[in-house]
């Protein structure tokens, strides 16, 4: 409320005490004056400040913006009913007339416990002060409009404050859990990095240190293989020079004994000489046998042709004749079977044929026979003699 | 008479864009109804609304217990821009809290992801990779996005797309790379990562050097970033003027220099004076990587020679508050003062 208000109606102070005599009884917070009559219809602010009617004089009985207190004893109630409204009305009101002392009024959301905090003696003295300043034209409404914006307010004002600022402390809470989580990890992470560095320099000096260790093992190995090996050969050469040290007159033995180291002379003798002496020796010897065999069968000629002669004396002069001429010394067992052959002929066709074919065939089988054995006498006489 | 309805127009704290929410359990059931709606405009502000609930873990948690998920994955890949912005705005939201990044990888929403690599829409990528590199940095995270064979497209991805997207792959990458490294060597991930340590953002030299850290601690890693020569540029940025950067650098050195070839290559680049500036700050965030990255260089020869006049420097480590320091610093000047048992001794 901006204070339009006219100099006449504005409480002032108390004017000076020098002022006033020492013997009235009480002082007036503002001169006693009679009030114009209320409007029916609330003029606008401009309005009343720019012209101000004749006012007119009405029965302050029957002003409705007077105040009728309680007759009773009983106090009126104690200005904690008066709402945030009214003390912020106060303090504007306040303001204007510059009172020196300021008034501490907090918003402590409720107006009753703000009271506390107001100095008790101003209570009595503002609020009855600024009850008349109340009862103006501007401030007046219709009852059924009042509602107080302030008080009305508050529970929307709260809910949405409050929405906005659990919003954004969500918001933010996340963004410092977030923060903290990363600074975490940072920090682990750097530790983790410098470990598993670590870890992995170790590694790789244990890698180098085993690839050292087995080069030189395998140094190690190889001079040891190297040193047994010359060994070896070292022993195998004195081994075998001493194997080998009676090696030629073995050799030399072994071949004279098969016989290598000859007398050519003696080997002359024995290759050509000897065989050919015996080769004549068998032909001379050979030669006697043919005699010996020539002369038996000369010797079995006669005997088989005094044979024949005794036994078949007629007959046997003709076939014998004719037998006599193929028979050499060679062609006796030919002879011997075509002598047989012409036998059973002549004999065939001069006798019975089934008689005579058995005779005849027991005549040359006996005949065959008889001269199948000399033939096999002879052949075993030539026998001995190719023998030999 | 005081009406609840104060005037005509609606108060500027309703936002016409989001939909009403049900009085409380209802409020979720509600809204997974109005996402499967058939009208666009519900959807969306269906979406609008489920952003804002998605920051309290209780919703979350109740969210995935409705079953969000599933309808969230058919969202993915609808047509209009709005839709799939505010999906993959929902999906990264849930990733921020434990149980959504349980449920997000037991539903399998890696593998719907992957087709929104190649999307037009800016924000649509850049959430997608918020919710890969939330992700990966747990351990089953990380296994699901290897095994959605997403590391090649990745990797490809590092060299097309805007620089926060850039950091955003890094970050998966180097979480992804710790388990398993094979596919981002086969699909060239070394040399598109050595020249990005050269990039002008701090953010992405930092995080290219943690990502070839992550490589080098792998045996076949170590053997690319030694072929690739990448070492000579890692020692050139142990000067840079930014920490992280140096941490980065001084940490994936450590890794690298474990093998002899990046040994030698190391002190062919002469690693050893910049690393030793960086012991010898106190307050060098670096200090203990570049302790055992100088460690793993005294274990030559010449490095140890090098070392020996230096040995005062690992004296003073020694009294670091940090304990990893400390004995950091005793191993390294136990490494420093060996000394050969016999001629043929070298380590």
């Amino acid at each position: 409320m901006e204070p339009t208000m006219e100099p006449a109606v504005l409480p002032v102070r108390a004017p000076e005490p020098a002022d006033v005599p020492a013997d009235v009884p009480y002082s007036f917070c503002s001169q006693p004056r009679s009030l114009s009559s209320r409007p029916k219809y609330r003029e606008q602010p401009k309005a009343a400040e720019t012209e101000k009617g004749p006012l007119s004089y009405v029965n302050i009985m029957f002003d409705p913006r007077v105040v009728r207190g309680n007759v009773l004893s009983v106090r009126p109630s104690p200005p904690q009913v008066l709402g945030f409204a009214e003390v912020h009305h106060a303090t504007v009101l306040l303001e204007s007339h510059s009172i020196p002392s300021p008034i501490p009024l907090r918003l402590k959301g409720r107006g009753e416990h703000g009271e506390k905090y107001w100095p008790e003696s101003l209570h009595r003295c503002i609020f009855d002060q600024e009850r008349q300043s109340l009862w103006k034209a501007e401030n007046m409404f219709m009852c059924r409009q009042l509602f107080d914006f302030d008080i009305e307010v508050k529970p929307i004002l709260e809910v949405l404050v409050g929405k906005t600022v659990e919003q954004a402390l969500l918001e933010v809470m996340e963004e410092e859990e977030l923060a903290q989580l990363w600074s975490h990890q940072r920090a682990f992470a750097e530790l983790r990095n410098a470990e598993f560095a670590e870890l992995q320099r170790l590694e790789e000096q244990d890698r180098r240190i085993k690839e050292e260790k087995e080069r030189r093992r395998l140094e190690h190995l190889e001079k040891l293989r190297k040193q047994r090996e010359t060994a070896e050969k070292i022993a195998a050469r004195a081994f075998a020079q001493r194997y080998l040290a009676d090696l030629i007159p073995s050799v030399f033995n072994n071949l004279h004994d098969s016989g290598f180291f000859y007398d050519p002379i003696e080997r002359d003798i024995e290759t050509e000489f000897l065989p050919w002496l015996m080769s004549e020796v068998e032909e001379t010897l050979q030669k006697k046998v043919l005699g010996r065999t020539m002369l038996d069968s000369l010797i079995r000629m006669v005997v088989e042709k005094r044979l024949d002669e005794f036994s078949h004396p007629p007959p046997s002069a003709q076939t014998n004749a004719p037998s006599e001429e193929p028979r050499t010394a060679d062609a006796a067992p030919k002879s011997g079977e075509a002598d047989a052959a012409d036998q059973p002929v002549a004999e065939e066709e001069e006798t019975d044929h089934p008689v005579a074919e058995e005779e005849e065939t027991d005549h040359p089988v006996a005949e065959e026979e008889e001269t199948d054995q000399p033939v096999a006498e002879e052949e075993e006489a030539d026998q001995p003699v190719a023998e030999e | 008479m005081a009406q609840p309805r104060i005037s005509a127009y609606l108060p500027p704290d309703i936002d016409p864009t989001k939909a009403a929410l049900a009085f409380g359990r209802r409020a979720l059931p509600k809204l997974n109804e109005e996402l499967q709606s058939a009208e666009l405009l519900t959807q969306q502000r269906a979406l609008m609304a489920l952003c804002d609930l998605v920051h309290d873990p209780e919703k979350v948690y109740q969210a995935i217990a409705l079953g969000f998920l599933a309808s969230l994955k058919t969202l993915l890949v609808h047509q209009d821009q709005t839709v799939r912005q505010k999906t993959t705005e929902v999906l990264s939201i849930m990733a921020l809290h434990s149980i959504g990044r349980e449920g997000l990888i037991r539903s399998g929403v890696i593998s719907a992801l992957a087709g929104l690599l190649d999307d037009p829409v800016d924000i649509c990528r850049k959430n997608t990779h918020q919710i890969f590199d939330m992700l990966a940095k747990l351990p089953e995270g990380a296994g699901g996005v290897l095994q959605a064979g997403l590391i090649p497209p990745l990797v490809l991805k590092m060299q097309t797309e805007l620089d926060e997207i850039q950091e955003l792959i890094l970050g998966t990458l180097s979480n992804c790379l710790r388990v398993e490294v094979s596919e981002a060597l086969a699909a060239g991930a070394v040399p598109v990562l050595k020249e990005k340590l050269s990039h002008p953002s701090t953010a992405i030299r930092s995080k290219a050097a943690w990502v070839l850290l992550e490589i080098s601690s792998h045996a076949e890693g170590k053997i690319e970033v030694c072929k690739e020569e990448v070492i000579p540029v890692l020692v050139s940025l142990l000067e840079d003027t930014q920490p992280e950067v140096q941490v980065s650098s001084t940490g994936a050195l450590m890794f690298a220099l474990v093998t002899p070839q990046g040994r030698s290559s190391a002190m062919g680049a002469e690693a050893i004076p910049p690393l030793l500036t960086l012991v010898a700050e106190e307050t060098s965030k670096a200090r203990l990587n570049a302790i055992k990255t100088l460690t793993l260089l005294a274990e030559l020869p010449e490095g140890r020679q090098t070392l020996l006049d230096h040995r005062d420097t690992f004296q003073r480590c020694l009294d670091d508050p940090s304990e990893a320091v400390q004995r950091a610093a005793e191993i390294a000047i136990t490494v420093i003062d060996w000394k050969p048992s016999c001629s043929r001794d070298l380590f």
